[in-house]
């Protein structure tokens, strides 16, 4: 619709003189339901802050900060140290992110620069679709598929391939098993890689293309161009893109829970099962009771933080980003 | 529960709604009363008892867990005492040809793969019963990791869920993990078979569940432990356990109430072996009608 033709349309009603009750309260109900919806939010988020913390408070007063430094979680003689979740957690989400970045950006650069114009749109919602499968199922495909896959080839080769290296040969032990850290990250990856991908192709369409055609001009290859127009440009948005993933990572629970293994314990090998914040928090907070339920709130407490952290900085990057784009 | 459900509507034209959230849940959730009644696979512990005021724990339903496994070059019902059990699980015995596992299968060769015990992650009845079973037979099972739905076994690898352990045993060589035998009969486990006080060797069937139950002789409020039961009961299954209905004394829903778990405690039981469950004792059926009749309107 053009531009005329909208304003011959709108204009009957805008000039009309009879206008209903709808109308006529139109801006006013628009600001209070907006404003309404807004507000929600807002107290949805301090209402669920509230009682997280309020539940947390007597493992909070209890355990003080010794809480991240101590690993043992025994219900039954109600001792709670969340340093072997937060481990699990640490090693599951940033191994994810290690596999996801490049391959997110891969993806992105294929979609934006490289691939056939006709192409670019089915493979980005393939990848999106990606974001959309429950995590119950891909955790479920990760125990019936992945595992067995794992235990008798994937691990083994990475073992023989990479095991003898002096320090991280040691992330790549000799004992193999269905659950562990590696099928976690791998599933990890599985989910951040629609995240971050379609994230930073987003970033990769604000590089402006007289930028890109003056790279080609003076002589560049595409991959000059990429390297030095490209890349640099959108470096701020994709660390910000790799933030959100990390998020998400830190806070996947059941799909987690489904193929880390569930056994306490901090060890350099991938292959042993492991814990997770978040899947401890999925699996045991229905079952829990007294100290269990405020061991796990203070658990939850912490995810919050981390999650409030990860956003901040990601938002502090995009404004960057945005600043710089403002300006050319 | 879901059984009990349709055909309790079917016949009364009464609905009872039940939500699955997990036994640590339904019993705070019966303490707020924000529910008629609840459900547990575990009894409430006494402090648990006294801060849902006026509340009464009643047995209504019976089953069983099994330690299933997955080993190769290993026949079915292989045999363990409760004892060699809780070594496999506090990582002392960690080979399935270690001697201990071998003086109880004679005749049988055992392979030296590594055993890799299963257990639930998440809070469960099988967790309960598999724990409060060890602990009766073994002193330092019982005081490292204790009876609950939730504990810290030493070693081992976590499921999440039935569905996750049975996953890890069929898909570990060497796996043995806790399941109600429901669950190992609908999927074809190997299980192994656990020595009794009469030192006899039953398979978890229907008959030796109720002789576990048989040995409950009266029900106590704190509810009542089958595990482990006396040699008098010859070919009772060690490791039965009752699940329990909690309902409060004073409820303004008590004849609906009464009626619905009256009918579980009768017509309800015959479902029960159907799916792998046992029946209620005679002697337990009454003393929990009898608890039954202290609930009162309000």
């Amino acid at each position: 619709m053009t531009t005329e033709s909208a304003a011959a349309s709108l204009g009957p009603a805008l000039s009309g003189r009879r206008r209903g009750i709808l109308d006529r309260f139109g801006d006013r109900g628009l600001y209070l339901i907006t404003l309404a919806a807004a507000i929600g939010s807002v107290v949805i988020l301090g209402g669920l802050t509230y009682k997280v913390i309020d539940e947390a408070s007597s493992a909070i007063s209890s355990y003080g900060l010794g809480f991240l430094t101590t690993s043992n979680w025994d219900p039954v003689h109600e001792q709670f140290g969340a340093a072997q979740l937060l481990y699990g957690t640490a090693v599951s989400s940033f191994g994810a992110l290690l596999l996801a970045t490049p391959l997110s950006i891969a993806i992105a650069l294929f979609l934006t620069e490289l691939a056939p114009r006709g192409t670019r749109t089915p493979i980005a919602t393939l990848v999106e679709l990606l974001a959309g499968i429950p995590s119950v199922i891909l955790g479920l495909w990760g125990i019936l598929v992945l595992g067995p896959a794992m235990q008798s080839t994937i691990e083994p080769a990475l073992h023989s391939a990479l095991g003898w290296i002096p320090v991280i040969g040691s992330l790549f032990g000799g004992e193999y098993g269905i659950v562990g850290l590696f099928p976690a990250i791998v599933i990890l990856t599985i989910m951040t890689v629609p995240i971050v991908s379609s994230l930073t192709r987003e970033i990769f369409t604000t590089v402006p293309p007289t930028a890109k055609e003056g790279a080609l001009a003076l002589g560049g290859t595409r991959w000059e161009m990429i390297k030095t127009v490209v890349l640099p440009y959108s470096r701020p948005g994709i660390v910000a893109a790799v933030m959100l993933g990390l998020g998400r990572a830190v806070g996947e629970a059941i799909a987690v829970s489904q193929v880390i293994g569930g056994a306490p314990g901090i060890h350099a090998n991938l292959f042993l099962p492991a814990q997770s914040a978040a899947g401890q928090i999925a699996a045991q907070y229905l079952g829990a009771t007294g100290p269990a339920t405020a061991a796990l709130a203070y658990l939850a407490v912490i995810l919050l933080l981390l999650s409030v952290v990860f956003n901040a900085m990601a938002r502090i990057l995009v404004r960057a980003v945005q600043q710089r784009a403002s300006q050319t | 529960m879901s059984k009990w459900q349709s055909d309790y509507a079917s016949r009364t034209g009464d609905t009872v709604t039940y939500g699955a959230v997990g036994s640590g849940a339904g019993i705070e959730q019966i303490t707020a009363r924000t529910v008629d009644f609840g459900a547990s696979d575990a009894p409430m512990t006494s402090d648990q008892l006294s801060a849902c005021k006026g509340c009464i724990q009643v047995p209504w339903s019976l089953g069983a867990v099994v330690p299933a496994y997955n080993l190769s070059g290993a026949p079915n019902n292989l045999k363990l005492t409760g004892q060699v059990l809780a070594e496999i699980y506090l990582g002392n015995v960690t080979a399935w040809n270690d001697p201990a596992i071998a003086k109880l299968n004679p005749g049988v060769s055992l392979p030296s793969t590594k055993i890799t015990p299963v257990y639930r992650t998440d809070g469960s009845g099988d967790t309960y019963a598999f724990t409060d079973y060890l602990s009766h037979v073994s002193p330092e099972f019982d005081s490292t990791v204790g009876t609950a739905t939730e504990v810290k076994f030493p070693i081992g690898v976590g499921g999440n869920g039935s569905d996750g352990v049975a996953a890890s045993v069929s898909k570990t060589d060497g796996a043995i993990g806790y399941l109600t035998i429901a669950y190992v009969n609908s999927n074809g486990f190997n299980y192994a078979l656990l020595q009794n006080a009469a030192g006899n060797y039953p398979k978890a069937t229907i008959p030796a569940i109720n002789a576990a139950a048989a040995t409950a002789k009266s029900v106590p409020p704190s509810g009542v432990s089958i595990v482990d039961p006396p040699a008098s009961a010859k070919n009772a299954w060690p490791d039965s356990t009752f699940t329990y209905v909690i309902v409060p004394t004073s409820t303004d829903k008590a004849d609906a109430l009464k009626k619905f778990i009256t009918y579980a405690l009768g017509a309800g039981q015959s479902f029960a072996e159907g799916l792998g469950y046992g029946t209620l004792p005679k002697q337990v059926v009454s003393d929990s009608k009898a608890a039954l009749n202290k609930v009162d309107s309000s």
